[in-house]
């Protein structure tokens, strides 16, 4: 009897440690000095394959006798992997790196300092940028692309119910009111739980914010007056039925679906989503509107200034030619291309200049969203602590499901916050 | 002669079993070691890098023990879940499987096909089906119930209410789980002597009678088996809930052990905390099967 319930209790260990899955640790930085791997994310570009034939061929040009490996990582295990090499030591020289993320491996201490060799340079930087990739002072991500969320809307709908873009918060409902009244099948705004990026803008807008810096300690302020103020705002449009309960477990994969269906007037959402809508929807192709998230009483509402860095990490064999693969690849020509190409802003002011210069009525809004009011996140490698915990998600899910009020669930929100900081 | 006769007796199916125990070894023991030596730490992404240990004895069982998340919501969802999930997985098992064992061989063959495709389907995959069935807009079931009068989709989401959210994921869980069950007792079904049944009509036993009397008693080392496997899976379910809408942390309600585990370790960086949590599923599950084993052999020594 001892040994069968031996045998079936081993059987269930087996089981239970075969559930802990591992991951491929990935191929990293090589041992050839001449040689340099680079991590690109997956899908930002859709031409990416041919950009980089073209930089490649620069690179070696420029670099006789060295070679160029770019990988391709998919964004959604991007982190993971990330993680699993550094553990391994087993990192690339060069990766594109999500700006949130910069601090986090900076301060784990993956990532090279790049503040001497950016040098004099970091004036041409889009502040956003630089300030995302800043830790103590120390510049560890260098800026490549950068975008904002702005409301999109549906021209067809907004016809229907004889409104115009609203330019205040007063009016973001009153259009809402008059969208529902004339259509009633339609959603008129869209509010997804979970996306915290779209909730965010209506903090700032109302000068509140998420979390301030005294010297170095970070404090939760999501539980201010005027941050309430903002999300009671923002949540309220969901409460008041502008939006639809399926939202509230949306992401904001899910409110572009919701918008290519046609059934919804208006979302939050990137500058490069907006030609995944007209090839996934060519119906809607010149349907398609854009605004600048308001501010409370006019003007424009900062939003999150989302994008990535190319960070080059600490196992570098040859820094100096990771260096100037960096320097390439954030060189005007390639940093507008690639931008252009991937529906991005680039990185540098000269560069970004010449991008907002457009006509294009979708992306002119984007544009000055972008340029008067871009914003970022608290630039603390606690930070990605607060995203893993999903904090400000569940701020915005548990208020709009009605389950806690916007004073109740800001407060709970910034003790985890403060907790979180802490460490 | 004699001595190095006796050496190799003893030895020889050691030798031969050395091969398994250091595969066994380093994928199971060494992991396992690993994870309880990460549980006592303070373990964070800088300590993957610079390769430090930083032993904190058992801070992270003490605070995982004193928060409210884990006996008010964590344990009950994960408790109830898996308890509701065995009981339907191995029932909807049984039921199949003596339904297949009555049928004739070419429907027999289509039913177990059938049967076997909802278990070859990816929980991944099968997932998204579920979700996209019961999604409040545009899903199957919400269409049909609206419909019949019965919904209305501008007023509920499923997935934001912890008692529905776990009523899909059960679905879910039993449909991926009960052909496994079904196939197993199946061929445990075939051994069973046709004499028996026969006695037993004789002596004028009902249907419910003759499983009662001869089926259960017959089959309860497999009954055993699959229901040590189903508490084993559905205890740590883990695809199942993260992929749901709101199951991966955007909603502290409808945590497991399994996703707070992930999330502490993997989304926070925290591996300490989340090794601990590993740590506590790990030792649920064999306590669980321990019970289960000595009162199921209690009864008939073996």
């Amino acid at each position: 009897m001892k040994f069968r319930s031996a045998v079936v209790a081993g059987a269930a260990l087996l089981l239970t440690v075969s559930a802990c899955g591992s991951n491929d640790a990935g191929s990293g930085g090589s041992g050839d000095a001449q040689k340099l791997t680079v991590w690109i994310m997956q899908g930002t570009n859709p031409d990416a394959t041919s950009f980089f034939d073209s930089v490649k061929a620069d690179f070696q040009k420029e670099n006789p006798g060295t070679t160029l490996d770019v990988q391709f990582q998919p964004w959604g295990e991007a982190h993971d992997k990330f993680t699993t090499a550094i553990a391994g030591g087993t990192t690339p020289d060069v990766a594109e790196v999500g700006t949130t993320w910069t601090p986090e491996f900076a301060a784990a201490g993956a990532l090279e300092d790049l503040t001497e060799r950016v040098g004099a340079g970091k004036d041409n930087l889009v502040q956003g940028l630089v300030d995302a990739g800043t830790v103590d002072g120390k510049l560890y991500g260098m800026p490549w692309y950068a975008g904002v969320r702005s409301f999109v809307y549906n021209k067809d709908i907004f016809d229907k119910a004889g409104v115009k873009p609203p330019t205040t918060w007063a009016e973001i409902e009153a259009v809402a009111t008059k969208i529902k009244s004339s259509q009633p099948d339609v959603i008129p705004f869209a509010v997804a739980g979970e996306c915290t990026y779209c909730a965010m803008p209506f903090v700032w807008g109302a000068g509140g914010e998420v979390a301030t810096d005294n010297g170095g300690t970070w404090t939760a302020a999501i539980d201010s007056e005027k941050a309430q103020k903002g999300l009671d705002f923002y949540t309220g449009l969901a409460t008041k039925g502008f939006s639809t309960p399926a939202a509230q477990t949306w992401k904001e994969t899910d409110l572009l679906k919701a918008f290519e269906s046609g059934k919804t007037a208006m979302v939050i959402t990137g500058n490069w989503t907006l030609t995944k809508i007209a090839t996934d929807a060519p119906a809607l192709k010149d349907k398609i509107g854009a605004f600048p998230i308001p501010g409370e009483t006019g003007g424009i509402a900062p939003s999150f200034l989302g994008g990535s860095h190319l960070g080059m990490f600490k196992t570098a064999k040859n820094k100096d030619l990771a260096y100037k693969f960096i320097q390439l690849m954030t060189s005007d020509k390639y940093a507008a291309q690639w931008a252009q190409q991937a529906n991005y802003f680039p990185g540098s002011k000269t560069a970004l200049d010449a991008a907002t210069k457009t006509d294009d009525p979708a992306v002119a809004p984007f544009a000055k969203q972008m340029t008067d009011g871009g914003k970022s996140m608290p630039v603390t490698p606690a930070w990605g602590k607060v995203e893993g915990a999903k904090t400000l998600t569940k701020l915005i899910q548990s208020v709009v499901t009605g389950k806690a009020t916007v004073a109740d669930a800001t407060k709970t929100a910034a003790t985890e916050m403060n907790a979180l900081f802490k460490g | 002669m004699v001595d190095t006769q006796r050496l190799s007796r003893t030895t020889r199916p050691w030798l031969l079993l050395a091969p398994a125990l250091v595969v066994l070894g380093a994928l199971l023991i060494w992991p396992l070691v690993r994870v309880v030596q990460l549980s006592l730490q303070d373990f964070t992404l800088s300590n993957l890098v610079s390769g430090e240990d930083n032993y904190i004895g058992f801070g992270n069982y003490t605070e995982m023990l004193s928060s409210p998340l884990l006996w008010k919501t964590v344990l009950p969802n994960t408790v109830v879940f898996a308890v509701v999930c065995v009981v339907g997985t191995v029932a909807l098992g049984t039921a199949v499987a003596l339904l297949l064992h009555r049928l004739g061989p070419v429907w027999k063959w289509i039913c177990s096909t059938a049967v076997m495709v909802a278990w070859a389907v990816p929980a991944l995959t099968g997932t998204y089906v579920w979700v996209w069935l019961f999604d409040p807009l545009d899903g199957l079931v919400s269409h049909v119930l609206t419909a019949l009068g019965l919904f209305d989709p501008s007023t509920t989401n499923w997935f934001t209410d912890r008692v529905s959210f776990y009523a899909i994921a059960a679905l879910n869980v039993i449909h991926h789980g009960f052909p496994f069950v079904a196939i197993t007792i199946l061929a445990g079904l075939v051994t069973v002597p046709k004499e028996l049944y026969e006695a037993a009509e004789i002596d004028g036993a009902n249907a419910w009678k003759r499983f009662r009397s001869i089926t259960v008693p017959v089959l309860k080392p497999v009954f055993a088996v699959v229901t040590i496997l189903s508490t084993i899976w559905d205890f740590k379910v883990f695809t199942q809930v993260y992929l749901m809408p709101g199951g991966s942390g955007g909603n502290d309600e409808v945590l497991n052990l399994g996703v707070w585990s992930y999330q502490q370790s993997f989304a926070q960086g925290e591996y300490g905390k989340g090794a601990a949590i590993a740590v506590l599923l790990t030792v649920l599950l064999l306590l669980i099967t321990a019970v289960y084993l000595r009162t199921l052999f209690k009864e008939k020594e073996l």
